[in-house]
């Protein structure tokens, strides 16, 4: 399945937000959206699967959803939104319940996201008992669990340690190879983008528009042992960066 | 602060190494800290008993001021010993159950009503606010044409002043739910209706307990209002009746089983919240 | 009543019995507490003639919403004299050796309109047309101990049915058991004739009987004061008294035998009207002063035999300590006695 954005630009109260952006996921694309703080990035992905209306513009989808697929755009989100008050089997049950899914297929499914995402010793417990990188993962259980078409992934990573970053990065890149999922990855960390990336936008600062578009070729998987090479392609991606950053930092923010 | 932390590991290098005095960094953390001091309430509570009961006996307190704790004892133990205390208790329970579950259960309807719609919102929440701060005393000769003189106007009394601190605890917490939580619940399709009962009411529920706690002590201190109205029975019967009879020992006694029903309501709502909040770290 | 309360504790919890005495200032200051009710009008009449000033006394007035807190303030030396019916309250402020009754005040007789038995209406159109048919009905009282409850309970004496089969409710106040009768939440009540008079004006509330058919000469309320009064300043309780039955002298030639001159009695509803009714204009307020008003007895002429009736009455109900006496309770010293 595809997802195509078509001309969006949005604004918030008088002041635009983002300005006339159009760009396509193909199937088992990872396409990571970079750009200065408060650039955009967030409401971009929140139109980009249907949680807010853009001014004008519009998201498409192609293609049909895979087989089975219950919740073809899938959220991860920065502060993992789990509930509480439901332990992690729970949270993951509830994305399935309103599908009509319960009893033994629930706890089937249930049981299969835990153990791809090594969580299977932690089903009963609650979410304050888990450490952040933890709790991500029970997130991404619980998207799996909802067997998505695209994943939009809202800085997934930025409220963790780097050291959990590194391992959680790793376990991206594992279940890439096995799902080969397509997704829309926003960050503000160029590092997460070079190693998960197939393509990188990078946005300008408020109002958000195009600035760049990179590819890059080398396998996902490779990416690991050839540092070196991603770390010039970070700076490249840095160099255009660089002013906008800049410029957003002395900005006086006034957009949520 | 840091002025001196940068410049005295200098002053004291220079120490040791000139052969001067060590001097220990003198400590400045103490205090502004609260440390579980387990037996003092029950001494503090004793001591002032003591006091009192000495007080009284030696006439140092008129007992037009204040009867002795023991006079106050033994009015409680006429009410054990006739039976009383039962009657009592059980004409009063059953106001404070009735009143304060019906006001709690409208309560968070409207305060659900409240936090989720605009309508209700607009329509409802200037109403509260305007007949919140009226005192219901104040509203208990109207109680006695609208719900009578019977069971009706006690139970009306608690149940309208347990109904609005409720419904403002409710919306309060519906207000104050994690709104990435509810945009969760969207982006995976659950209905309105799941997110509502999934989401939203479990997120409220910690404000609506501690709404619990206020609605439960203003259902005690209404219930004397609320039996001003024709009660023979109750434990604010009892005590206006003492009131009236100028029998100090018994409104002494009265106002003593109101405090030990607050503490046990208390102990239940604090049981409540460790059961349905066991979530919380 | 706040104010009163925290005096009455910190007086008495610092001081003790010592704070008991009246307020040290000048021998013949006095507070007289009243209430806004007709039957308080000898003492308003007394200050506005200067029958107090007469007696070398300085009068001043505190005004209560109740009789309760009245006989608290006494007790506590705030307020000096007052008048009220028997309560159990005051009984109770009399066992612990505080106030006393010295004289009478309110009184049935035979020959004056006094309090009424009143039913409402639905109570009447049920069979309610007695005193005799209170059987088994409910009637409104404001307290425990209260003059109603002492009714209630000789109507049911004097008809020879159990006390238990007329069914009190304690409704606090006088606007509430109105309010209650009005709309029948309660069959009947019994209140003073100007009171009554107003309410069976109206259809909701009819009237059935009269009190003084059920207690032989009720003395309603009394005039009381602190014990410290009577025990350390027996001649200021003197002079009040001769000032105030000065007062009742008035009251009764102006409202109650109508033997004043018009021109008199207008000037006597006049001073009364600064504290009774003062919420409404003069002509609204002077026909309600007038209707209705009771006997006030002579001198403060008091009867022993009714007060010791009462007695009875609240330690049969267990309303009062068993150990509570007529001396205790009165000082006979005073005034008259019948």
């Amino acid at each position: 399945m595809q997802l195509i954005a078509r001309n969006i630009t949005h604004h918030y109260g008088g002041t635009a937000v983002l300005e006339d952006i159009s760009f396509a996921i193909g199937a088992g694309e990872i396409v990571c959206v970079v750009g200065p703080s408060g650039c955009g990035k967030s409401t971009f992905l929140r139109i980009a699967g249907g949680l807010e209306r853009p001014d004008s513009g519009e998201v498409m989808v192609a293609g049909a959803a895979p087989e089975g697929s219950l919740n073809p755009l899938t959220y991860i989100f920065q502060d993992f939104a789990l509930l509480p008050w439901r332990s992690v089997a729970g949270n993951v049950s509830l994305v399935l319940e309103d599908h009509g899914i319960r009893g033994a297929e629930a706890r089937a499914i249930v049981a299969d996201v835990l153990a791809r995402t090594n969580l299977s010793d932690f089903a009963r417990a609650l979410p304050r008992q888990l450490s952040g990188g933890m709790k991500q993962r029970v997130a991404i259980a619980r998207a799996l669990a909802v067997k998505p078409a695209i994943m939009l992934m809202d800085e997934p990573l930025s409220a963790l340690d780097s050291q959990t970053r590194e391992l959680l990065m790793d376990d991206l890149v594992a279940l890439w190879q096995r799902e080969r999922f397509s997704a829309c990855y926003v960050t503000h960390n160029l590092n997460e983008a070079v190693r998960l990336g197939s393509r990188i936008i990078v946005l300008s600062r408020r109002p958000g528009r195009i600035r760049e578009v990179v590819e890059i070729d080398m396998p996902i998987d490779q990416r690991a042992e050839r540092l070196t090479e991603l770390e010039r392609l970070q700076r490249r991606v840095w160099e255009i960066m660089r002013e906008e950053a800049r410029e957003a930092d002395r900005e006086i923010a006034d957009v949520p | 602060m840091s002025h001196e932390a940068t410049t005295r590991p200098g002053e004291t290098a220079a120490a040791a190494g000139s052969g001067e005095e060590l001097r220990p960094v003198p400590f400045r953390g103490g205090g502004f800290k609260h440390r579980p001091l387990g037996p003092v309430a029950p001494i503090v509570f004793l001591a002032i008993l003591a006091l009192w009961e000495l007080g009284a006996r030696s006439g140092f307190i008129s007992p037009i001021a204040l009867p002795a704790p023991s006079e106050a004892l033994a009015a409680l133990g006429d009410l054990i010993a006739t039976g009383m205390l039962w009657k009592h208790l059980g004409a009063s329970l059953y106001r404070l159950i009735v009143g304060w579950t019906l006001g709690s259960l409208l309560g968070i309807a409207f305060g659900l009503l409240i936090g989720l719609f605009s309508l209700a919102r607009a329509g409802l929440l200037p109403l509260v606010s305007a007949l919140f701060p009226i005192p219901k005393i104040a509203l208990l000769p109207l109680f006695i044409i609208w719900f009578g003189i019977g069971e009706g106007s006690k139970v009306a009394t608690i149940l309208f002043g347990t109904f609005f601190p409720t419904v403002i605890a409710t919306y309060g917490g519906v207000d104050n739910v994690d709104r990435n939580l509810i945009r969760m619940g969207q982006s995976f399709g659950l209905s309105w209706l799941s997110i509502v009962r999934k989401i939203i009411v479990p997120g409220a529920m910690p404000a609506i307990l501690s709404g619990f706690r206020i609605s439960a002590s203003i259902a005690i201190v209404l219930l004397v209002a609320a039996e001003m109205i024709g009660a023979e029975f109750g434990i604010g019967a009892y005590i206006l009746m003492a009131g009236a009879l100028f029998a100090l020992d018994q409104l002494i006694a009265g106002v003593a089983i109101l405090s030990v029903l607050g503490l046990i309501i208390a102990w239940l709502i604090g049981k409540a919240e460790k059961r349905l909040l066991a979530w919380r770290s | 009543m706040f104010t009163i309360s925290r005096r009455l504790l910190g007086v008495l919890a610092l001081s003790g019995a010592a704070a008991l005495a009246t307020p040290a200032s000048a021998a013949d200051k006095i507070n007289i507490g009243i209430l806004s009710l007709v039957s308080h009008s000898p003492s308003i009449i007394a200050q506005a003639r200067g029958y107090f000033a007469d007696q070398d006394l300085d009068v001043e007035f505190v005004s209560f919403q109740a009789a309760q807190p009245m006989a608290v303030a006494i007790a506590s030396g705030d307020v000096d004299f007052g008048m009220t019916a028997i309560s159990g309250g005051l009984i109770s402020l009399a066992d612990k050796g505080v106030v006393k009754i010295i004289g009478g005040a309110l009184q049935e007789t035979p020959e004056i309109d006094g309090q009424k038995i009143l039913a409402s209406k639905a109570a009447f159109d049920d069979g309610v047309k007695t005193p005799a048919d209170l059987k088994g009905r409910s009637f409104g009282i404001t307290t425990t101990g209260s003059s109603f409850h002492y009714m209630a309970h000789k109507i049911a004496d004097k008809e020879g049915f159990d006390r238990s089969e007329i069914k009190v409710k304690p409704l606090q106040k006088v606007p509430a058991v109105i309010a209650s009768l009005k709309s029948g939440q309660i069959d009947a009540w019994s209140i003073v004739p100007n009171i009554a008079g107003a309410l069976t004006s109206g259809p909701e509330v009819v009237e059935i009987g009269r009190i003084s058919d059920y207690i032989d000469n009720y003395q309603v309320t009394t005039v009381f004061t602190s014990t410290a009064n009577v025990t350390d300043k027996p001649d200021l309780v003197k002079r009040f008294l001769a000032g105030v039955s000065n007062g009742i002298a008035d009251y009764n030639a102006a409202l109650v035998d109508k033997t004043m001159s018009e021109e008199e009695t207008a000037e006597i509803v006049a001073m009364i009207h600064k504290y009774v009714y003062s919420d409404q204009p003069i002509e609204k307020a002077d026909p309600r002063i007038r209707a209705g008003a009771m006997r006030i007895n002579e001198n403060a002429a008091l009867s022993v035999a009714s007060v010791e009736d009462q007695l009875e009455w609240f330690k049969s109900e267990n309303l009062v300590p068993e150990g509570v006496t007529m001396e205790k309770l009165v000082d006979t010293s005073f005034v008259e006695t019948r």
